[in-house]
């Protein structure tokens, strides 16, 4: 089942193996040709800043941390499990190569995890001297819970002061609008290779799995993205070619909606319960992030950056109230959009935001869009759960019957 | 027989102490339920302050002020309608009985006083909301409703005051879940379950759940033509704002609280939030602006903060003058604080005053049997607030201030619109659960500060379950306590829910605590073990 | 005399009552042990409507930014 008959893409063990720990071998190279590793955890901390030349942007992972027991103790294990993963990592060394992490107080376990690494220098509690790098510092930013025009400001205002001006005095690194714009363009340049790799998911028998998305999706997130593009070109080139199989070997096409989501096998789990992932709109996913930024007439480049980050995000921490309702129907138009037969909501367990955004999306989407809703929570890595292999399983089983009642 | 004890113990009532003969309070308790065989004997003055001016004289307040602020027969209607209503407000008076036992002199009448003003403003908001209710009054939308402005409890109720003569604010889930929790704790069980019932997960805030779950049992009243929501205080009761947007379905402005508020650019931003919120109630009630109004409320409400700075410094006295207990402290100040300016206020600050001062120019020890003196920090337990009364009654633990009590610490300056907006700011950012517990650890360790200044030797270190901010910040306080050698006790709890740890659980572990680790004796060794998990 | 006699008796009498009601926290158990179960029963069978057949309308407000 799933993409295990087509044709293997090249470079799709080489991508697997990236995926293994933060500091891969592409991030290596990159530290190797002296440019400074930023990491940060949110889709609200604009990658395209982190990077411009002279640095470059690694979105935290913590792959096949199962038992993050250290962090248990200084977290509890009573919060979610990828904040308190990155923390044992870190805790482990793992983050070691970072020079510098771009914080953001927007969900409260990943934003004690950076107050766990940030060097404090308080009287009142120890630094705990994780992140073993002298350059290493860490920096937070305040993130609007709106879009309006007083949040755009804002939201730039934040990004000057506790990005760029940061990465200037402490990392030497060009933060001029020409830079910025550099790095827009090579931003969009990712962007329009991942959008053309994503399309192939709108057609009725795709040449790529979910599973394979997410992998590109994931690296192109984790690499430094000069050292990444070519293998990225290449696959897009490769896919023109790909043929697919003569009979589609899915049961049903999903949209996965939900909370952090950097585990691959956990799309590899529902698609090999018959349910293709079509489109990805979770904390990681592409949909959002790989639209490419636009500078409009009259507005500087941080400007435009700080706009493009607020209006693309579905994050459900916004809070006005057509923002929150209009978040449902954007599932419903990516659902149309790639020929999905239903949805598929996950939220990570402890994640608050997910926990209640969950709830309606499972309702008014089949109340109110006529969609299936596979309601689920899970765990920052499950991939053998036999639990939610049986809620795949008789979630693609009720879809099936559904298209059998419809006549589909 | 010693008649002479007799008679003393009558005058006097009991001594606390088991070494001097012991009042043993837990006898007085009936198992399971709380109540008592007989209320007790505090001496012939104290019992009959108790029965005339705590008793009788709420018992009659309790009718009185009804009629005074609203209409009665609103007010049975919503007490029939209303579950959160009906069965909390009947054992008002048991709520009494919790947090002020084995209390004598002065603390008993000032915290009683405290108790009493939480009854008057509690009344004000229910008595507006029921005649405000569409539920209420045959469907109409009556002139009551138009001049409502329902907000989430914890925004705080200062946002309304330029439109405060003609509008009255309500925080929509403060009297139906927070001060419910504390009268009786049985009501929110159906809210939680409820919530939990359309497919929300356990682990979320169960306040934020509790909030949630009002809504989703069709419990709440429909007394506003608009809402105004908060962030406050963590992620889920964002997600709360969004489950009671479509519930609730009115027009909505979310006025929000950045995290990060030591940062000068985030306070600029929030100004622009509340004037985006002042434009919205313009837009909504078609009334402008009252900059006067403002001031005047603002000024008042100053006041109260002036008082309160007054009673800390008092509580911050090695002396032990301070006649407020920790339960009586810790909830005026929340209410008031939050709640905002109320003439019941002012009334019972003026009656506390004279106490206070005769405490401090007497030297009276008013919790005479304190063992420590405990700083409360983090998020207390709604359905055990009253924990504290306990712990001093059967360890001398005298818990002096509280970490929700020092949030609002300041007064908003009225010189100038720009400044009164910045202050405004500060205040609504600095909101409760949040200036410290999910502002930055640099505001969640002040508790070192504090512990110095108000001179105390213990921590009762609040661990809400499900507050992923304070679980997030866990091992640092550990290893913080014992690099500093600080006498500290953890005390579980899921803020409303009874059911997730047990009052008897918490007093299981402070037990085990001061046995174990502080190897003292208990004063009053009747309190050890009492069952009284069907308690209110 | 006898009236003002008579009024204070009852008054006294009153007073005791009300007294041993508080004493013995009568109106406590009244209350938890009446009251409380007689409320929850009519709570309990009261009938609700679904709330979860609101409307989630997309376009019914307007926006409102600051």
């Amino acid at each position: 089942m799933g993409g295990f008959l087509l044709k293997d893409l090249k470079h799709l063990i080489y991508f697997e193996n990236l995926l293994q720990e933060a500091n891969n071998e592409l991030v290596k190279k990159g530290k190797e040709d002296g440019k400074f590793a930023i990491g940060y955890t949110c889709y609200f901390m604009p990658e395209v800043l982190l990077d411009l030349p002279g640095c470059f942007s690694v979105r935290l992972r913590a792959p096949g941390c199962t038992s993050p027991d250290i962090a248990t103790y200084y977290m509890s294990g009573r919060v979610c499990h990828y904040g308190r993963s990155l923390f044992e990592r870190a805790l482990e060394g793992g983050y070691n190569f970072l020079d510098a992490q771009m914080a953001t107080e927007t969900c409260t376990v990943t934003c004690r995890f950076q107050e766990h690494i940030k060097q404090k220098k308080l009287d009142s509690v120890s630094d705990m001297d994780v992140i073993k790098n002298d350059k290493f510092f860490c920096e937070f930013s305040d993130i609007p819970f709106k879009k309006d025009a007083n949040a755009v400001d804002h939201y730039t205002k934040q990004l000057q002061a506790h990005v760029l001006n940061p990465l200037k005095e402490n990392l030497g690194i060009d933060t001029s609008d020409a830079a910025l714009l550099q790095a827009i363009k090579e931003h969009n340049e990712i962007c329009e290779i991942i959008n053309e790799i994503g399309d192939y998911r709108k057609a009725e028998n795709p040449v790529i799995t979910g599973y394979e998305f997410h992998v590109i999706q994931l690296v192109s997130l984790v690499c430094p993205k000069y050292l990444i593009i070519d293998k990225l070109k290449e696959t897009a080139k490769e896919l023109k070619t790909r043929k697919a199989d003569k009979k589609w070997p899915f049961r049903c096409k999903v949209v996965l909606a939900g909370s952090e989501n950097d585990d691959p096998e956990f799309t590899k789990l529902i698609e090999s319960c018959g349910a293709e992932v079509v489109c990805d709109r979770y904390c990681y996913g592409a949909v959002e992030s790989r639209q490419p930024i636009e500078v409009k007439e009259g507005e500087t480049p941080l400007q435009a950056i700080a706009r493009h980050y607020l209006d693309t995000s579905n994050c459900p921490r916004f809070m006005p109230q057509h923002d929150m309702r209009e978040r449902k129907q954007r599932i419903a138009d990516l659902a149309k959009e790639y020929n999905a037969d239903g949805v598929i909501v996950v939220s990570n367990k402890f994640c608050e935001y997910w926990s209640y955004e969950r709830v309606i999306d499972t309702i008014v989407l089949q109340r109110d869009f006529g969609l299936p809703v596979c309601s689920i929570e899970k765990e920052y890595i499950n991939g053998a759960s036999g639990q939610l292999r049986t809620r795949f399983q008789a979630f693609v089983e009720s879809v099936e019957i559904k298209k059998i009642q419809e006549g589909k | 027989m010693d008649i002479k004890k007799l008679a003393k113990d009558f005058w006097y009532g009991k001594p606390h102490t088991a070494e001097e003969g012991g009042r043993r309070l837990g006898d007085i308790q009936m198992p399971k339920t709380g109540l008592y065989y007989h209320r007790e004997w505090r001496g012939v003055k104290d019992t009959f302050y108790y029965f005339h001016n705590i008793w009788m004289y709420n018992y009659v307040h309790m009718v009185m002020d009804i009629v005074k602020f609203g209409n009665p027969i609103n007010f049975l209607k919503g007490t029939w309608r209303y579950r959160w209503m009906g069965q909390s407000y009947l054992p008002v008076i048991h709520w009494f009985d919790r947090g002020l036992a084995g209390l004598r002199g002065e603390a008993l009448r000032a915290s009683a006083l405290h108790y009493r003003a939480m009854v008057s403003a509690a009344l004000t908001q229910i008595t507006r909301m029921f005649d405000a209710d569409v539920r209420l009054n045959g469907g109409k939308k009556n002139d009551t409703y138009m001049h409502t402005i329902a907000m989430k409890e914890t925004t705080w109720g200062g946002m309304v005051y330029p439109w405060s003569d003609k509008f009255q604010y309500v925080p929509v889930e403060m009297i139906p879940y927070f001060v419910t929790c504390h009268v009786n704790s049985h009501t929110v069980h159906n809210y939680i379950d409820a919530v939990q019932s359309i497919g929300l997960p356990a682990d979320p805030c169960p306040m934020c759940q509790a909030e949630s779950g009002l809504f989703v049992l069709n419990d709440f009243p429909e007394c506003s033509p608009m809402f105004i929501t908060c962030n406050e205080a963590c992620d889920g009761s964002v997600g709360t704002a969004v489950l009671q947007d479509w519930f609730f379905d009115k027009p909505l402005y979310a006025l929000t609280m950045p995290m990060l508020f030591d940062d000068p650019l985030v306070k600029e931003n929030c100004m622009k939030d509340i004037e985006g919120c002042w434009k919205f109630i313009e837009e909504q009630t078609g009334v402008p602006f009252n900059w006067d109004l403002l001031v005047e409320c603002i000024e008042r409400q100053n006041k109260i903060q002036e008082f309160e700075w007054e009673k800390w410094e008092v509580a911050a006295s090695p002396k032990g003058n301070y006649p407020i207990n920790g339960v009586a402290q810790a909830l005026y100040r929340i209410f008031s604080s939050q709640y905002g300016d109320l003439p019941i206020w002012h009334e019972t600050d003026k009656k506390v005053r004279p106490i206070l001062e005769k405490c401090v120019a007497k030297d009276i020890k008013t919790f005479p049997q304190t063992t420590h003196r405990v700083l409360a920090w983090s998020c207390a337990p709604l359905y055990y607030s009253n924990w504290c009364t306990w712990a001093y009654n059967c360890w001398g633990l005298n818990v002096v201030i509280n970490m929700d009590s020092l949030m609002f610490n300041m007064t908003i300056r009225t010189d100038s619109y720009e400044h009164c907006l910045e202050d405004i700011a500060v205040y609504h950012m600095w909101a409760p659960m949040r200036r410290m517990a999910v502002g930055g650890m640099h505001h969640i360790f002040e508790c070192w500060e504090y512990m110095e200044k108000f001179n105390c030797d213990m921590v009762a270190m609040y661990d809400q379950l499900a507050c992923k901010g304070m679980q997030g910040v866990h091992g640092m306080f550990e290893d913080e306590f014992r690099k500093r050698d600080i006498k500290a006790f953890w005390m579980p709890h899921a803020l409303p829910d009874s059911r997730i740890v047990s009052r008897a659980e918490i007093r299981r572990l402070i037990n085990d605590y001061m046995t174990t680790v502080m190897h003292e004796e208990p004063l009053d060794p009747s309190l050890l073990e009492i069952d009284d998990d069907m308690t209110w | 005399m006898k009236c003002l006699k008579k009024v204070v008796g009852i008054g006294a009498v009153a007073y005791a009552a009300l007294f041993a009601v508080f004493f013995f926290d009568l109106d406590g158990k009244l209350l938890f042990n009446v009251v409380e179960p007689f409320l929850v029963k009519h709570y309990d069978e009261m009938e609700r409507p679904d709330v979860l057949k609101t409307a989630y309308d997309m376009n019914k407000y307007p926006k409102y930014d600051a």
